[in-house]
C-alpha cells in the first residue's frame, strides 16, 4: 500500500480517511454501535463520535434501536440512513428497458421493466427518464436525491459525441448526444457502459461469479459478446472494444463481405444467423432464433442440427478466451447462452478443445444482470462521491447481496 | 554494519540455450552471458542456474551473496498459488523439480520465477518497442508458441497461470479432430515443426530447419514463399483473435520465427482483409535479449520501489 505523504492538506485527508472507514464499517456491518464502530476502524471514541454526529446531521446514518443481553448500559445501534443518497441503474436492451434504484447502503428498493420503445432516438431516451421517475415517485424518493447513474448499453459509446455506436439492434441513437441528453432528462449526470460488461459485473455482485478474481462472460442472445474480469478489474481494451467477439475469425470464412461487416462468429451465431442456418438446412419458416431452440429441445433433427452447430462454434470462442486469459471462470449468459440445455452442449464440446477443464456456470441473474451490474457501478460512484479519496485508487468493497432485501 | 549495493541476477531458460546476467539496482545489465542448457534435465539445469550466477560474480569481481534479487524465467505455465510448473515439455523433469525453492535454497528468500514470454513481455514494455503502451501483447513465435499479455500496465497470468499458452487456440485445421489434447492446434500449423512439415509436403527438399527455409527464400524459392504465406495466415487468424478480445495497441513478434520481417511482414499485408480496425503489430527491438532484459528489469524491482532496503 502507497504511504500518504505528508504534506499541506494532510489533515483533510487524514479526515476523509476516517470518514471514509466509518462509513465501510457502517456498511458492512449495520446495525453497530459507537463503541465497536470504534473497534473495527481503530479510531479513537472522540474521533468516531465527531464522525457519526456529522454523518447525523448529513441524514447519511440513523439510530435503529439498543444493545441488549450485555451487562452494563446499552448502546444506541447504527445504520445507514435510506436517505443518505440514491443510485439508479438503467439496462436499455433492443428488447426491454430495465431500471432499478438502490440506497446507499445497496439494498435494492424497487425495479421496474417494460419493452423497449421499438421507435428507438428521443422517444427511447424519453421513455427512459418516464420509467425512471415513475420508479422513484412510487419509491417516495424525490429525483434530486437520484446522485448516481449508470446504464448498460449495446454498442459502444462514443467519448467525443457521446452516441451510442455499433447497436445495430437499437434504432437512432447514433447521431444523438445520448450522454448529454439522457443527463438533462433525469437531472443528472449518466454514466454509460457496455451492457456485457455491466452483466459480467451484476454477477460478480450478486450472482454466480461472487468473490472471483478472473472471470469470463460468455453472452449469446440476439448477438455475441465477452465481458473479461481480470486481476480483479474489467478489461475495456485500447479503445474500449475488448470483449467484441463477434468478429473472432470462427465459423466461416473470415475474408468474406458479411465476415468483415457484422462479424465471422456474429454471422453465425447471433440470432440472424440461427434463423438463416436453419432456413438453409431446410427448416420451416421461424419467427425468432428462440423457436429453433424450442424445436431442437422438442427433438426437431433440423433444428438440432443447427443448435448442435451454434453450441460448436461458442465452444470454440470459449476455448480462445480460456487459451488466452485463462480464466477461474467461465460465465454463459444471455436469452439464450444460459439455457441449461445449451450451455450443456457448449460444455461437452469444450472438453475436447481444451486441455484443463474450466468451470462453467450459468447466469444467475438472467436477464436483471445487466441492471445489477449498472447499479453495482452506480453505487460506487455514489460512495466515491462522499468518500473518494485520491491516494486510493481502489473503491470501498460493496456489501455482499445477503443484506439485499429486494432479492428474489 | 556494511551497506554494499545490491544486485540483481538474471535467467532466461530454454529449451536449448541458457542466459544469464547481473544486473545493478535499477535492473541495469551489466554483465551477460549464454551456454547450451544442459540436456541432462532439472536437477542439472538448476545447478546450471546457479553455476551461472557464480562465474558473472566472478568477471565482475564481486561477491555473489550479493545478488540477491533473483527473477527466473521459465518456458512454461507457474500456477500463482502453488508455484508448481507445467507445460515444459522441452526441459526433462522440470514439472516434478521444485525450482523456486532450489533457487531460494541458494539466493535467498527475493527470488521468483515467471513464464519467459511474460518476461519478455515486460522487458518490451520496460526497455523496448511497448514502452507507451498500457494493453499491449508479446507473439513469441518460433519452436514452439506463447504469448505474453499486458493489461492496464499489468501482467495477465490467468487463474493457473496459463493465460497466453496460445498452442491450445482454436486456430488451424478442425481442433475437434483426432488431434491429442496434449498439443494443441495453433502450435501445429505456426510450430516450426509445423513449418518444416508444410515445406516437405508442398515439395520441398533443400531445407532442413525453418532458418534453412528463410534463406532459400532470400534466393527466390517459390515453395519457402508458398510455405511462408500460409504459415502467415494462420498467424494474421491469431492476430485478429487477440485483437476481437483485448483490442490491443501492439502486439509485439517475437521469438526465433516471429522476429523475421519475411514473416510479420506478410502477416502485416494479410490482417487488413481480416480485420476492419486497423491492427498494430511490431518486431521485438529486444530480439532473443527480450526475456533476460525483461527478468533483470523484474529482479530490480524490489529495490526501485523501495530503496532503504538495500543494505
Amino acid at each position: 500500500m502507497t504511504a500518504l505523504m505528508p504534506s499541506a492538506p494532510i489533515t483533510s485527508v487524514t479526515r476523509q480517511l476516517s470518514r471514509r472507514s466509518v462509513f465501510e464499517a457502517l456498511l458492512h456491518r449495520s446495525p453497530i454501535s459507537r463503541a465497536d464502530l470504534a473497534k473495527v476502524t481503530s479510531l479513537s471514541k472522540q474521533t468516531m463520535s465527531e464522525v457519526i454526529d456529522a454523518f447525523e446531521q448529513q441524514g447519511l446514518v440513523r439510530p435503529v434501536g439498543r444493545t441488549s443481553g450485555n451487562v452494563g448500559r446499552t448502546a444506541v445501534l447504527y445504520e445507514l440512513s435510506p436517505e443518505g443518497g440514491h443510485a439508479l441503474g438503467i439496462d436499455l436492451g433492443a428488447r426491454r428497458l430495465t431500471v432499478a434504484l438502490t440506497d446507499i447502503a445497496g439494498r435494492v428498493l424497487a425495479e421496474a421493466d417494460e419493452p423497449t420503445d421499438s421507435r428507438g432516438g428521443t422517444w427511447t431516451l424519453d421513455q427512459i427518464a418516464r420509467l425512471s421517475d415513475r420508479l422513484a415517485r412510487d419509491n417516495h424518493t424525490h429525483p434530486s436525491r437520484i446522485r448516481s447513474i449508470v446504464m448498460a448499453t449495446p454498442g459502444v459509446v462514443n467519448p467525443k459525441s457521446g452516441a451510442i455506436e455499433m447497436a445495430p439492434n437499437i434504432t437512432g441513437l447514433d447521431h444523438l448526444n445520448v450522454v448529454g441528453l439522457l443527463g438533462e432528462k433525469l437531472g443528472s449526470p449518466v454514466v454509460l457502459e457496455n451492457d456485457i460488461n455491466l452483466a459480467l459485473l451484476g454477477e460478480i455482485w450478486h450472482g454466480c461469479a461472487q468473490n472471483v478474481g478472473n472471470v469470463a462472460f460468455l453472452a449469446l442472445g440476439s448477438g455475441v459478446g465477452l465481458g473479461l474480469y481480470m486481476n480483479g478489474r474489467l478489461v475495456r481494451g485500447e479503445n474500449g472494444a475488448a470483449g467484441e467477439i463477434g468478429y473472432l475469425p470462427i465459423g466461416g470464412d473470415p475474408l468474406q463481405a458479411e465476415s468483415r461487416l457484422q462479424g465471422c462468429l456474429e454471422y453465425q451465431v447471433g440470432a440472424t444467423g440461427v434463423v438463416r442456418r436453419y432456413r438453409e438446412a431446410g427448416g420451416s419458416d421461424v419467427d425468432s432464433e428462440r423457436e429453433v431452440f424450442e424445436r431442437a429441445q422438442a427433438g426437431e433433427a433440423i433444428a438440432s442440427y443447427v443448435v448442435d452447430e451454434t453450441a460448436r462454434l461458442i465452444a470454440l470462442a470459449a476455448a480462445a478466451v480460456i487459451a488466452t486469459v485463462d480464466p477461474q471462470l467461465l460465465v454463459l449468459g444471455g436469452s439464450v447462452g444460459a439455457r441449461p440445455d445449451f450451455a450443456d452442449k457448449v460444455a461437452r464440446v469444450l472438453l475436447q478443445l481444451v486441455p484443463r477443464p474450466v468451470e462453467i456456470r450459468t447466469s444467475t441473474l438472467g436477464r436483471r444482470a445487466g441492471v445489477v451490474g449498472a447499479l453495482s457501478v452506480a453505487l460506487r460512484r455514489l460512495h466515491d462521491e462522499f468518500f473518494g479519496v485520491a491516494e486510493f485508487a481502489a473503491a470501498l468493497p460493496l456489501p455482499p447481496p445477503a443484506r439485499v432485501g429486494a432479492q428474489q | 554494519m556494511t551497506r554494499e549495493t545490491a544486485y540483481c541476477f538474471a535467467a532466461d531458460l530454454g529449451g536449448t540455450k541458457l542466459a544469464a546476467a547481473i544486473a545493478d539496482g535499477q535492473g541495469r545489465i551489466v554483465a551477460e552471458l549464454t551456454e547450451p542448457t544442459d540436456p541432462r534435465g532439472a536437477a542439472y539445469v538448476a545447478e546450471q542456474i546457479a553455476a551461472c550466477a557464480d562465474k558473472l560474480a566472478r568477471t565482475l569481481g564481486i561477491d555473489v551473496t550479493r545478488a540477491r534479487h533473483v527473477m527466473v524465467g521459465i518456458p512454461g505455465a507457474i500456477d500463482p498459488r502453488t508455484g508448481r510448473v507445467s507445460l515444459t515439455p522441452n526441459i526433462t523433469g522440470l514439472e516434478d523439480f521444485d525450482v523456486l525453492g532450489f533457487l531460494r535454497g541458494r539466493f535467498g528468500p527475493d527470488v521468483a520465477i515467471e513464464n519467459d514470454v511474460n518476461l519478455a513481455m515486460l522487458g518490451e514494455h520496460a526497455l523496448g518497442c511497448a514502452s507507451r503502451c498500457r494493453n499491449a501483447a508479446f507473439l513469441s513465435l518460433g519452436t514452439g508458441v506463447g504469448l505474453g499479455l499486458l493489461i492496464d500496465d499489468k501482467l495477465v497470468r490467468g487463474a493457473r497461470g496459463s493465460a497466453g499458452e496460445i498452442a491450445d487456440l482454436p486456430i488451424g485445421r478442425d481442433p475437434a479432430s483426432q488431434i491429442p489434447c496434449a498439443s494443441g492446434s495453433f502450435e501445429l500449423e505456426v510450430g516450426s515443426h509445423a513449418i518444416l512439415d508444410r515445406y516437405r509436403r508442398a515439395g520441398g527438399t533443400a531445407a532442413a530447419t525453418v532458418r534453412d527455409i528463410f534463406s532459400l527464400l532470400q534466393q527466390g524459392d517459390v515453395v519457402a514463399a508458398t510455405v511462408l504465406d500460409s504459415t502467415a495466415r494462420w498467424v494474421a487468424l491469431a492476430v485478429a483473435t487477440l485483437q476481437s478480445l483485448l483490442d490491443l495497441e501492439l502486439i509485439v513478434f517475437g521469438g526465433s520465427i516471429g522476429v523475421r520481417p519475411e514473416l510479420y511482414e506478410r502477416v502485416q499485408r494479410v490482417l487488413p482483409a481480416l480485420f476492419s480496425r486497423p491492427i498494430t503489430i511490431a518486431p521485438s527491438r529486444l530480439g532473443d535479449r527480450a526475456g533476460l532484459i525483461g527478468a533483470a528489469w523484474a529482479a530490480g524491482q524490489p529495490l526501485r520501489q523501495n530503496p532503504e532496503s538495500v543494505q
